[in-house]
């Protein structure tokens, strides 16, 4: 009987919910339970009870009270204290009888394979809106710039006059994409929300993806990969930082100084040691080799959601919601007196919006910001000066970057468009989508 | 927020559906299923990373953060179903706040049509709602168990309108009497009324609900109606079948109302008096024109206005309380001493008045003491964001704040002196969310626009105490009634708001007019109020009122407060405590501030001590330690041990059993006992030991009673 089932799911699902009527199943009756009534608890990020419910596996698994078939029932009774959902209404009778009955049954697993990546290399995605761009990169030998898509990097001239390759990966969201010193990599962090999080390296000479590391259960964010190129770090909706050894892919560190969202990490000029950014409005600073906090960069002051460093001074500029970029030193005295902001070196002007991107650029001479207001800032990073500003976006912006020369920037943001912009004048000078756009029609 | 009108120019298929936008349309949705409460996104800090304004109150902040955010993590435009803002409520993927939004749902489909749709934000001259109507606008059930469904409207700026009973939050005030569900059903539980609070996207309404009950056998027994008030109270009663309680005896009129007026009890000479005549309007007369009729409000005030020589210094607290004093004596009427407060200028030491402004300093607690205290309205919370229960928002607060902030204090030439005087720049009060400077722009009424060169404060006091202003008058004749009712007909008298419904609205409106009628004259409020049937009923209930506690149908006992206690206690025993700051023959009412006696039995009995302008600083509940106290403690047993005092006099006068037992009553309960009361007494005295003694347990003992610590 159960195979005819099970040979009835493979050949259509409608089949599965006529035949099935009287036999319990878990992808049917069990899973979407789960699903619905606890793994808002039991999932891999908070696991009450060290229990995942997300999968089958997890609860074969069991928690920390031992395998979870049959204590759920009894949970889910009242019969074991306390009764489940915690703090939520009990689940109604035949909820529980369908779990209890499936487990009187065996307890299998009937899931079938889900369904196959639609989306590869040879399909890439199909685009009805121009997607959000949250990442941008310029190849250090100033041919290429590479731009986030869904899915995907694009790598387009650098000129914005033409798309060349396009790198498919699985993540969704890539949230920074940044090249190696030498140009031959091009690293990743990013991931898909609320599932997985995703360092992808890839080698641009082949345009194949070489390593793809999963960590977290949720988005990386802000990549950097130490000036040897050896140690990639990451953010994580974890509060960890990661360091991740770049020829094997082995996470090296998982750094927990943080108390919530790391958003952006930056190597020192010598390797040594990160500077992280985080929501809880620390910039902490960490040895890389140990993992040991060091020290705080900054005063805490509005969340932190962007750092960027000199491109050869051991100085980082960081900003986020209280829309003040702020200059710092890496190094603060080891014996701080309160409020010692000594290490301060410049308050740039205070943005109409949100900050939510920084770049420095590579002749260390400019600083742009970028926010949720729809305009770019670029300062003079010696004086403060406001030099010049890119404007033209329709809405707000979330990645910059530098052409090698200095001489231009690229943005990109909600609006989906690409615009490269003289980072004198702030004209811009070419504006384009990076997606082929399809016209969609039902 | 600029229109974000990108994307659109790309055929989508969803999008044939009707357009959707966030405010109309969303925002309502992330409201409903609870995405923006307190424990969830809109806590504080959010959760998990993702922050939302508290109840929605703030739809442009929640938009962008729904979209910018991360790089817009929340929204995919290349597979909208796959979009995290579905995917987290659907619970298709973990959701720590559980499943919010049925896949395939109503909710689920306009969301989804949005995120299609561009995420539109909408326009705030369109899609923002001009108000909320409920049908029916109130609502009567004929007994408990019957049900009635309410619909909610909302109708836009636009001029559509739309039916929002889903969306919409209602919940009931006393949820005992009548209850809602989540549709929007109110069932009546009991008789009563009740209040339906109904909230839509910072709209804010009531229903108000009245339960009654067939109550066979109930037959209406008219008592006497001496003035308005009996009238008004009356007619709600005979509607709810609830049959008031008649005027209290002569001897209980008597003590309730000399405590009201005086803060004392009435002596045994004065109650035989009155018993013996009782002539109840010349006797509140009486009251009225007493000195410590003064004593008795000028505290009150004390307390309301902070007089503190911990905010003043010695000096100040003094002549405060002299300015206090000569206010109430003279009946100064309630407008011109609110003006003489708001608008004091000068010296401390020349116009005690200024005191008003130095308990607290800064514009916004200025701000905030002066509506709670002259309009009952408490804006504390908009400091932050919208009132979650009211229509106050948060620019509101920075606009009331700028009519304070000119108001500078510098130092005097004498010690403890200051000099209240208007600053002539750097007064600018800035939004904390963009650094705007706010202008004064009064909470209600006057459109105009204040000049530039308009004395802020003079324009203020000129709004607050004009007749047209809803709340002054008002909270006002509210928090009067309270003083002899015990209870505000709105409760509390400081938090007036559309989700604190008065319990007899045409009551409370007649007291407002009478109050204005008569040019804000207090000593004429109060005459009235205590003149009324209603205010002289006694404490009983009968079957038909035994459940009511806020229809005024009989009178509710009153623990004496901290001060009345310790006269009471002084004119029983015949021994005055002694406090070395004051005059050894200043009774406790006449306290110049919560310096004296600190920590002692008035603090224990909660006396307040003058932080907040609150009338609930002030406790008057009954607590464990204060009944230890008062069987033990030792201010008790040297009083009524004294060698001067009262028992030690009648013994040394020879007295007789009778007379003395008389004279206990009459000093502790204000009446005579009764004849069983007499021989109990009388056997107690005659049952050994020495007489003395046994008088004191006596008089321990009717100090103890209810009778003698409550006002009833």
């Amino acid at each position: 009987m159960r195979a005819l089932i099970l040979a009835a799911c493979a050949v259509t699902v409608a089949a599965c919910v006529v035949q099935g009527a009287e036999a319990p199943g878990f992808t049917r009756d069990v899973r979407p339970i789960l699903q619905r009534q606890c793994q808002g608890c039991h999932q891999p990020s908070s696991k009450s009870g060290n229990l995942d419910l997300t999968t089958f596996e997890g609860l074969m698994k069991g928690g920390s009270r031992g395998p979870a078939l049959p204590l759920i029932v009894k949970y889910l009774k009242g019969e074991a204290q306390p009764r489940m959902p915690l703090g939520g209404a009990a689940l109604p009778n035949d909820q529980i009888e369908a779990i209890a009955a499936w487990i009187a049954a065996g307890g299998k697993n009937d899931s079938v394979a889900t369904p196959a990546d639609t989306i590869s290399a040879e399909h890439p995605p199909t685009y009805a809106q121009p997607p959000v761009i949250s990442a941008l990169a310029f190849s250090p030998d100033g041919a290429t710039l590479a731009v986030s898509g869904y899915r995907e990097i694009l790598l387009h001239k650098a000129d914005g006059r033409g798309l060349v390759t396009r790198l498919v990966g699985l993540s969704e969201r890539l949230n920074s994409i940044v090249f190696s010193a030498d140009g031959k990599l091009l690293v990743t962090a990013g991931g898909t929300p609320a599932r997985f999080g995703e360092l992808q390296v890839w080698d641009t000479a082949t345009a194949k993806l070489v390593r793809s590391v999963m960590l977290t259960n949720d988005t990386l964010f802000g990549g950097a990969i130490s000036p040897d190129g050896k140690v990639l770090s990451a953010g994580g909706a974890d509060n960890t930082v990661r360091l991740v050894e770049t020829a094997t892919g082995k996470e090296l560190q998982k750094i927990g100084n943080h108390e919530n969202w790391v958003l952006s990490t930056v190597f020192g000029v010598d390797g040594k040691r990160v500077v992280s950014v985080s929501k809880d409005r620390a910039a902490k600073l960490t040895d890389a080799a140990s993992g040991g906090f060091l020290e705080n960069v900054n005063l805490l002051r509005g969340e932190l959601t962007s750092v960027v460093r000199h491109p050869n001074k051991d100085i980082v500029v960081m900003g986020g919601d209280e829309r003040v970029p702020y200059i710092y030193m890496m190094d603060r005295p080891k014996v701080m007196k309160t409020a010692d902001d000594s290490t301060l070196v410049r308050k740039l002007p205070r943005q109409e919006g949100l900050i939510t991107s920084l770049a420095w650029s590579p002749d260390g001479k400019r600083i742009a910001v970028a926010g949720i207001a729809p305009q770019v800032n670029i300062y003079d990073a010696d004086t403060g000066q406001a030099v010049a500003s890119c404007k033209g976006h329709t809405a707000g912006i979330y990645a910059l970057a530098f052409t090698p020369d200095s001489a231009r920037l690229a943005t990109g943001g909600f609006d989906g468009h690409v615009r490269i912009c003289n980072a004198t004048t702030g004209e811009v000078v070419q504006d384009f989508i990076p997606v082929p756009v399809a016209q969609v029609t039902k | 927020m600029k229109p974000l009108h990108l994307l659109l120019c790309i055929a989508i298929p969803a999008a044939a559906a009707e357009p959707v936008t966030f405010l109309r349309d969303v925002a309502p949705i992330l409201n409903k299923v609870g995405c923006t409460s307190g424990p969830c996104h809109g806590a504080a800090k959010g959760k998990n990373g993702f922050k939302l304004s508290l109840r929605g109150y703030d739809p442009e902040f929640n938009y962008q953060a729904l979209l910018y955010d991360l790089a817009g993590r929340r929204f995919n435009r290349a597979d909208p179903s796959q979009s995290l803002m579905l995917a987290k409520p659907a619970q298709q993927v973990p959701h720590g706040g559980g499943l919010r939004i049925e896949p395939g749902s109503g909710y689920y489909q306009t969301i989804f049509n949005w995120i299609a749709q561009g995420v539109p934000y909408g326009d705030p001259t369109k899609d923002g709602i001009a108000k909320i109507e409920m049908q029916p606008a109130s609502v009567e059930l004929a007994k408990p168990d019957e049900s009635q469904q309410i619909k909610v409207l909302a109708h836009f700026l636009d001029g559509a309108t739309r039916d929002v009973t889903k969306e919409a939050v209602i919940a009931s005030n006393i949820p005992d009497v009548a209850e809602v569900s989540n549709d929007a059903v109110v069932k009546g539980l009991r008789m009563g009324e009740a209040t339906m609070l109904v909230r839509y996207e910072g709209k804010f309404g009531t229903v108000p609900v009245t339960v009654l009950n067939p109550k066979p056998g109930f037959a209406w027994k008219a008592l006497p109606q001496n003035n308005y008030i009996d009238q008004l109270i009356d007619s709600k009663l005979k509607r709810l079948k609830i049959q008031p309680t008649a005027a209290a005896d002569d001897a209980t009129f008597l003590r309730r109302v000399t405590e009201d007026l005086t803060g004392q009890a009435p002596t045994p000479a004065e109650v035989r008096a009155f018993v013996a005549s009782p002539n109840r309007p010349a006797l509140i007369d009486n009251l009225l024109a007493r000195k410590t009729y003064v004593d008795h409000f000028t505290l009150k005030w004390g307390d309301l206005l902070q007089n503190s020589r911990k905010f003043l210094g010695d000096k100040a607290t003094w002549e405060f309380r002299e300015w206090l004093r000569d206010s109430v004596a003279s009946n100064k009427h309630y407008d011109l001493f609110v003006r003489e407060l708001l608008t004091a200028r000068g010296s401390t030491n020349d116009n005690p008045a200024a005191n008003y402004f130095r308990a607290t300093r800064d514009a916004k607690p200025t701000m905030e003491k002066t509506t709670q205290l002259f309009l009952g309205v408490r804006m504390v919370c908009t400091q932050c964001h919208d009132h979650p229960f009211e229509r106050w928002t948060q620019n509101q607060y920075y606009e009331m704040t700028s009519f304070f902030s000119t108001v500078g204090i510098r130092p005097g030439f004498e010690s403890g002196e200051e000099i209240l005087f208007d600053k002539r720049d750097d007064f600018d009060v800035h939004h904390p969310k963009d650094d705007r400077v706010m202008k004064p722009k009064f909470l209600v009424g006057s459109g105009t626009a204040l000049p530039d060169d308009a004395n802020r404060r003079q324009a203020f006091a000129e709004w607050i105490t004009s007749k047209e202003n809803p709340f002054f008058a008002k909270s006002m004749a509210n928090r009067l009634w309270s003083y002899f009712l015990g209870k505000g007909i709105i409760d509390p008298v400081d938090d007036i708001r559309a989700s604190n419904p008065p319990t007899n609205e045409p009551l409370l409106d007649a007291l407002t007019k009478d109050f204005k009628d008569h040019d804000y004259d207090l000593k004429h409020l109060i005459r009235t109020i205590v003149s009324s049937r209603v205010y002289q009923a006694g404490i009983q209930t009968n079957e038909w009122s035994a459940t009511d506690n806020i229809n005024f149908s009989h009178a509710i006992p009153r623990r004496l407060n901290a001060e009345q206690l310790m006269d009471a206690l002084t004119q029983a025993t015949g021994v005055r405590p002694d406090f070395p700051e004051v005059p050894a023959d200043t009774r406790a009412e006449e306290f110049p501030d919560p310096h004296v006696g600190k920590d002692g039995f008035l603090d224990l009995f909660g006396r307040p001590q003058r932080e907040t302008p609150a009338e609930g600083e002030r406790k008057t509940d009954l607590s464990l330690p204060q009944a230890l106290n008062l069987v033990n403690g030792k201010s008790i047993s040297d009083s009524i041990g004294g060698p001067n005092g009262r028992i030690a006099k009648a013994m040394i006068a020879g007295a007789t059993d009778k007379g003395l037992i008389e004279e206990l009553y009459l000093a502790t309960l204000s009446r005579v006992p009764s004849p069983g009361e007499l021989d109990k007494g009388i056997t107690y005295l005659r049952g050994g030991d020495t007489r003395a003694a046994r008088a004191q347990d006596l008089l321990w003992a009717l100090l103890n009673s209810k009778a003698f610590l409550y006002n009833r």
